[in-house]
């Protein structure tokens, strides 16, 4: 139990949960940009013997996709920890979230309940060899979905769900100083480690965010993850001598992934200078996500890069938001960047790191 | 030495296939023989052979998340890491393996 808590076995539980989602909510929010721009809002489908549009239809099914995303989230954690038993019980937790108005993180809970709960109970259920075939099939799934189920609707359901509103309330009723602050936190920690661990945590909040009707963090992220290889880019036309040839090839390979949201281009870049080029994305995507905040952008879809602009409410404002925070950072770039050495030693360095705390198991 | 190993990051797409090209190419550098199979979003490729795991001396897991067909590797010596490691050091890993093991 103790070895379940620690945090990086936490983190990966959480991230199974996430990569299992994604592709969902990618789907989902696509489903409503496209209905609700090209069939301008349409109500969602509430009868179905009467007829209703394409239009009506998409924006439906990607509202039902989106509540089937604490489901999933919670499903995903649950199978991470428990293997398939932990499906099940984590499904049904998920469901209970998103109907309580606990959400996303009410799933995230919920999944690492069922598992957690899953685990205890094939170490302590001991049933006769006659009902070995019964453990996986209806002991440990209906067990786990009693107890936990139970946990969730009368103990624990309530306080997430109230500590979700008040969430929620917050930060739609941020204004000005306060608003340009959380966007500039959210901005730079998107953009800090080009999609690792930080940008990860910050993801997550904005698409649990998402799933309560709080839609500018999505849009800080997308703007975040693009303006590094936006801005590495800028800052290469502006000064060429600045990279090195092997830099430049990566730089052309940055920016078309870029535009599809990805940052991970600008990771061999970063690599080779990481303070300079860290700062300086990071300062550029803080001034983009305060940017975003301040003027109102909000994205439904939160993934997509530039195909997706079109869907957010404001894409003026954050097209100007995306301007601003790459030039910021390509003029940082420029600025603290030094002149590449061309002669660079063709073996990549390597970073020091203590591998002393990897075991072969 | 043989190795064998399973890359996989969260969003399935990018850390992935660096985590596999850093892997593959240091380690075949270093004069190693070496399979990754990846389990990015689009589902699982190169999937690894039974006789590549049978010869296996060592098992690499690469992942920020779970992965699928674990029991595979039973019995065998496994050695899991962050997808971060790998991308950051793949020959300080690589060495680091085969001096504990006392194979190179």
């Amino acid at each position: 139990m103790v070895e379940q808590l620690r945090l990086s076995e936490l983190k990966r539980h959480a991230m199974t949960g996430v990569s299992y989602m994604l592709p969902l909510v990618v789907a989902s929010g696509l489903l409503i940009a496209i209905g609700n721009i090209l069939g301008h809002n349409p109500s969602l489908i509430s009868d179905y013997k009467s007829s209703y549009t394409i239009w009506q239809a998409s924006v439906t099914l990607g509202v039902y996709g989106m509540q089937l995303i604490p489901a999933i989230m919670s499903a995903a954690i649950s199978y991470s920890i428990a293997d398939r038993p932990g499906i099940a019980p984590g499904l049904l937790m998920g469901m209970i979230a998103n109907a309580i108005d606990a959400g996303f993180f009410g799933g995230m809970l919920g999944g690492y309940l069922s598992g957690w709960c899953i685990n205890l109970l094939k170490k302590y259920v001991k049933v006769p060899v006659w009902a070995q075939a019964l453990l996986p099939m209806l002991i440990l799934p209906l067990l786990a979905s009693l107890i936990v189920g139970f946990i969730m609707f009368f103990v624990i359901g309530g306080p997430i769900a109230a500590a979700s509103f008040a969430l929620t309330a917050m930060l739609q009723n941020m204004q000005g100083g306060s608003a340009a602050l959380f966007g500039a936190i959210m901005g730079a920690m998107a953009a800090f480690d080009f999609g690792g661990p930080v940008n990860k945590v910050a993801s997550l909040f904005a698409d649990g965010l998402l799933l309560q009707g709080v839609y500018g963090p999505e849009a800080i992220k997308i703007c975040a993850s693009m303006i590094p290889p936006f801005a590495v880019t800028l800052s290469w036309l502006i000064r060429k001598k600045r990279y090195s040839k092997g830099e430049a090839a990566n730089i052309k390979v940055a920016f078309p992934l870029g535009i599809c949201m990805i940052t991970e281009g600008v990771i061999p870049i970063a690599a080779v200078d990481p303070i300079r080029v860290i700062f300086s994305c990071s300062v550029g995507a803080a001034v983009g996500g305060a940017l975003i905040m301040l003027f109102g952008v909000e994205s439904q879809v939160p993934s997509g890069g530039m195909f997706i602009v079109p869907a957010m409410n404001n894409p003026t404002g954050f097209l100007m938001a995306l301007a601003a925070g790459t030039i910021t950072a390509a003029g940082l770039l420029t600025l603290l960047k030094k002149d590449a050495v061309e002669e660079q030693i063709v073996e990549e360095d390597e970073e020091e790191i203590d591998l002393s705390g990897i075991q072969i198991k | 030495m043989n190795i064998v190993g399973v890359a996989a990051c969260t969003s399935g797409i990018a850390h992935t296939y660096i985590a596999k090209k850093k892997l593959v190419t240091t380690g075949e550098a270093l004069g190693h023989n070496i399979h990754i199979e990846t389990q990015g979003t689009i589902g699982t490729e190169d999937k690894l052979s039974k006789e590549e795991i049978t010869a296996a001396d060592v098992v690499i897991i690469a992942a920020d998340i779970k992965i699928n067909g674990m029991e595979r590797f039973k019995g065998k010596r496994v050695v899991e890491v962050p997808t971060s490691i790998v991308i950051k050091s793949p020959k300080g890993l690589i060495t680091k393996i085969a001096t504990d093991l006392g194979l190179s």
